[in-house]
């Protein structure tokens, strides 16, 4: 009994020990990480925007040429021209999937999309994130929901190809496109 | 200084020993991911080796492993969030694999056949030669993987726009080779399977 006690006993310090070091760390680093995200958010809006800038003059780029309308989940962001650029986020294979789309201003036709955050597999449904593939969406309308079809064979404006070996993470992009534009078609066209 | 010289070349990690490959194939596609990868691993080794060679007399028997994933995890979580909030470029290029540093068998390996039952001193030597291995390893595969795949070193071009990159070396693929190329070499220079 004396054995198993004391081997509890020290698991126990052990783990607040160990427990209480990580949450100083946390502390000390979450204003950091915090700032990186908001960064991380205003470089991927000024892509979708293709508004160019540098490392240093990202708060300015922005300021400069982007308005926000809305708040917290309601969220969009106008640019000069008045093209539309929304965060969409939803769950993709492997892990949270979010990016920015931005539209133009009548919201019929996508402009360019970006990826902000995917854990897909390696290789293969991270591929959702190359310029090779978002950039089949330009030009293309949302209609009844944007369709996945195999590689080459699209016909129609609401169809993309899709990439052999990513099925499952496309779906889920596509999925999440097609949600969050209906909510945010009806947020901006509310205004 | 055997226990410096075994670290860094006799009893290798990664050629050697045969650990921790599979963060060695997945990191070693940039240099600079190599270097932090390396550093990273160091660091858990090195914290590890000190909280495990301090407390080996405490430590009763029959939770060990615990205690050693209970240590390693918490270093692990330390350097993923020092990570993300000084290197979030980097952190994003390896971010998987930060968390996967728990189960490289190298860390693991040396706290049961090593620090568990050596001086604090020992432990210390023999994690900073381990993670010295483990990270030049990495420097050297990644040197030529980024030189061959992506024409550059550090992101500093070497090679002329015009000059074909090899994508293999960019994928896994290319990984498999150069580390198999490099484990034959070592191991011959340093005469096992003699």
């Amino acid at each position: 009994m004396k054995g198993k006690a004391s081997m509890f006993v020290f698991i126990i310090v052990l783990g607040t020990i160990l427990t209480t070091l990580l949450v100083a760390v946390d502390s000390y680093t979450k204003p950091m990480i915090d700032r990186n995200a908001e960064l991380k958010r205003k470089t991927t809006i000024l892509q979708a925007f293709e508004i160019p800038y540098d490392a240093e003059t990202i708060e300015q780029a922005f300021a400069d040429n982007i308005r926000g309308r809305g708040t917290g989940g309601e969220k969009y962001y106008l640019s000069k021209d008045d093209t539309v650029a929304f965060i969409f986020g939803g769950s993709g294979l492997w892990g949270p999937i979010t990016g920015v789309l931005a539209m133009n201003p009548d919201m019929q036709e996508i402009q360019r999309i970006v990826i902000m955050h995917q854990e897909e597999t390696p290789g293969l449904g991270s591929r959702i994130a190359e310029r090779d593939f978002l950039d089949r969406f330009t030009t293309k309308v949302f209609g009844t929901g944007l369709m996945l079809v195999p590689e080459g064979k699209s016909n129609s404006n609401s169809e993309i190809d899709g990439i052999t070996g990513a099925t499952m993470s496309s779906e889920a992009l596509i999925g999440i496109l097609n949600e969050d534009y209906v909510q945010f078609n009806q947020i901006v066209n509310s205004e | 200084m055997t226990t410096i010289m075994d670290g860094i070349w006799r009893d290798h990690p990664i050629f050697s020993m045969l650990l921790g490959i599979c963060s060695a194939l997945a990191v070693s596609n940039r240099v600079e991911n190599a270097i932090a990868m390396g550093v990273g691993v160091t660091f858990v080794l090195v914290g590890t080796a000190i909280l495990i060679a301090l407390l080996r007399n405490f430590i009763p028997q029959r939770i060990r492993m615990i205690t050693y994933m209970l240590t390693i995890a918490s270093f692990v979580i330390i350097v993923d969030k020092v990570l993300k909030a000084y290197f979030p470029v980097i952190s994003e290029s390896i971010g998987p694999y930060v968390g996967l540093i728990i189960t490289n068998c190298i860390i693991m390996g040396r706290c049961e056949a090593f620090f568990i039952q050596n001086t604090l001193g020992q432990s210390l030597l023999d994690s900073l030669a381990n993670g010295f291995g483990y990270t030049y390893t990495l420097v050297i595969i990644a040197i030529v993987r980024e030189f061959l795949g992506f024409g550059t070193i550090l992101n500093i071009p070497m090679m002329p726009e015009s000059w074909t990159r090899w994508v293999v070396m960019a994928m896994a693929p290319g990984a498999f080779f150069v580390l198999s190329i490099f484990i034959w070499i070592t191991r011959t220079l340093a005469g096992k399977d003699a």
